[in-house]
């Protein structure tokens, strides 16, 4: 019986050591910690010459998750998210303006729960053990399987699983974006008194003009897109001061996300053309057959101008919708 | 005078009594010219006049020499050509109407073209940041780090 036990425990103790070698589980252990734990703290978001910090609180109440987010520089600006529905209360000079959006992968939870996208193109790799907002934290390297996609470097906490710092870096290993605590302690608290905006009495507060969006299933045609990226969504969304509404089809690899914009040019209308880089975002303008093709995302410009090129597709269907 | 020459052509006429007649047809044009008139018409209607069967080969052979031409219409209509003056050629119009076509055609992708000046003169994004592109970009990509600060990150410092 003796024997049983040990060989039992030697077994369970070969899975805690094959779980931590294991890079993907490491990954995949910060996307839960992120949605189930109770945490609050202070992460700074660097892009290029701007930095931001952001108080962050988030509570996983029975199933529903409640975040609040402060940014503390420039313009007060609070995100609340309960599940998928993100409120910002956005703070201008004589009034705070409520805007709605849907729910996005938000630090730290930057990993989607599925990992299996993110396989075919990413080789993951263990690195050493770091110090990051004063607790111990393991480093993975995300390394590129090709050129259209930038790498990672993860510091997941070494105790929780929480995704503490994240790096996006080119092939020459120069950093373009980090975002990570500086300061981060878990809740014991049931309390959800915090999860309310600062209301400023001497501001109206007013409601965005509603963005309208609507998903599009039609399929359009996008051939040669760079390997590993799908499209992920398609919709139609109202941009304040275009008259027609605007095509958005999102492609990702699972972690870089890309956004491609289509819409007819209005006659006098100048067309955009050329490409540009903001921070870690690379942009670039295209025309094909009449319409002005637009193409955004976090990943190298290689792959931005790839996709803006491999547009085609039947006119009908945009007039169709 | 003239009956009395007929009828002495014809020997009904006696020619001791004829000198008058052969003197005045002599001298006289208009008796000559008969003289040689009826003595024809005795010859043709004796059916002896040799010069015309004569005639009729020298034509026969004169055409069999004549070199055959192979499109006489269409030398016809360039000898009209050469003689009509340009404009009143059926040629001459159908140029015009190609040149007038060219230059209908020409001029209309000239004016189109006018009204799309704009998109001969596009937008360097480089110079002309689409900040709405970015805005929209980061507000319904599933994964961006930016999202929270998409105002202090993507617009000029205030």
């Amino acid at each position: 019986m003796s024997r049983w036990i040990l060989a039992c425990g030697l077994w369970c103790a070969s899975l805690n050591v094959q779980a931590l070698d294991d890079p993907w589980i490491v990954l995949q252990k910060t996307a839960f910690a992120a949605r189930e734990l109770n945490y609050q703290g202070v992460f700074v978001y660097q892009n290029g010459s701007q930095m931001r910090s952001v108080q962050i609180t988030h509570m996983n109440n029975g199933g529903h998750e409640l975040t609040r987010n402060i940014v503390m520089d420039g313009q007060p600006r609070e995100v609340f998210s309960q599940g998928s529905d993100i409120v910002i209360y956005n703070a201008q000079n004589d009034k705070v303006v409520i805007e709605k959006r849907r729910g996005q992968n938000l630090f730290p939870a930057m990993f989607p729960t599925n990992l299996d996208a993110l396989k075919a193109s990413y080789e993951a790799k263990l690195g050493v053990v770091e110090r990051v907002a004063g607790r111990d934290a393991q480093v993975v390297e995300l390394v590129p399987n090709d050129g259209f996609r930038y790498g990672y470097r993860v510091w997941a906490d070494a105790e929780f699983g929480l995704l503490l710092k994240m790096i996006l870096t080119t092939s020459n290993n120069q950093t373009l974006e980090q975002i990570g605590f500086t300061q981060l302690s878990m809740m014991n608290t049931r309390d959800v008194d915090w999860f309310q905006p600062k209301i400023d009495a001497r501001k109206n507060y007013v409601m965005e003009d509603a963005t309208e969006v609507n998903h599009v299933t039609d399929n359009w045609v996008i051939a040669n897109l760079p390997p590993g990226y799908r499209k992920i969504d398609h919709i139609m969304i109202a941009v304040p001061g275009k008259s027609v509404p605007v095509n958005q089809l999102i492609f990702s690899d699972g972690i870089a996300s890309v956004s491609l914009f289509i819409e007819p040019i209005i006659k006098g209308a100048r067309p955009k053309l050329g490409h540009k880089q903001v921070g870690s975002t690379h942009i670039c303008a295209n025309v094909v057959d009449g319409y002005q093709v637009v193409v955004v995302g976090e990943v190298p410009a290689e792959t931005v101008r790839q996709i803006s090129r491999a547009v085609s597709f039947r006119k009908q269907a945009l007039v169709d919708k | 005078m003239k009956e009395q020459l007929s009828a002495l052509i014809d020997d009904e006429f006696e020619i001791s009594n004829a000198d008058h007649l052969l003197i005045a047809a002599k001298s006289n044009g208009e008796l000559s010219q008969a003289w040689m008139s009826y003595h024809l018409i005795r010859d043709a209607m004796r059916g002896d006049i040799p010069q015309c069967g004569q005639l009729t080969d020298r034509v026969m052979a004169a055409l069999e020499d004549e070199p055959t031409q192979i499109a006489p219409s269409s030398a016809i209509i360039n000898a009209a050509m050469v003689k009509k003056p340009l404009y009143k050629t059926s040629r001459f119009w159908s140029v015009a109407a190609s040149v007038a076509a060219v230059m209908f055609v020409g001029l209309m992708l000239f004016q189109s073209q006018s009204v799309d000046e704009n998109a001969l003169n596009p937008i360097e994004i480089a110079d002309n940041m689409p900040t709405e592109y970015l805005t929209a970009h980061q507000t319904y990509a599933p994964n961006s780090a930016s999202y929270y600060v998409q105002d202090a990150s993507f617009t000029e410092p205030r």
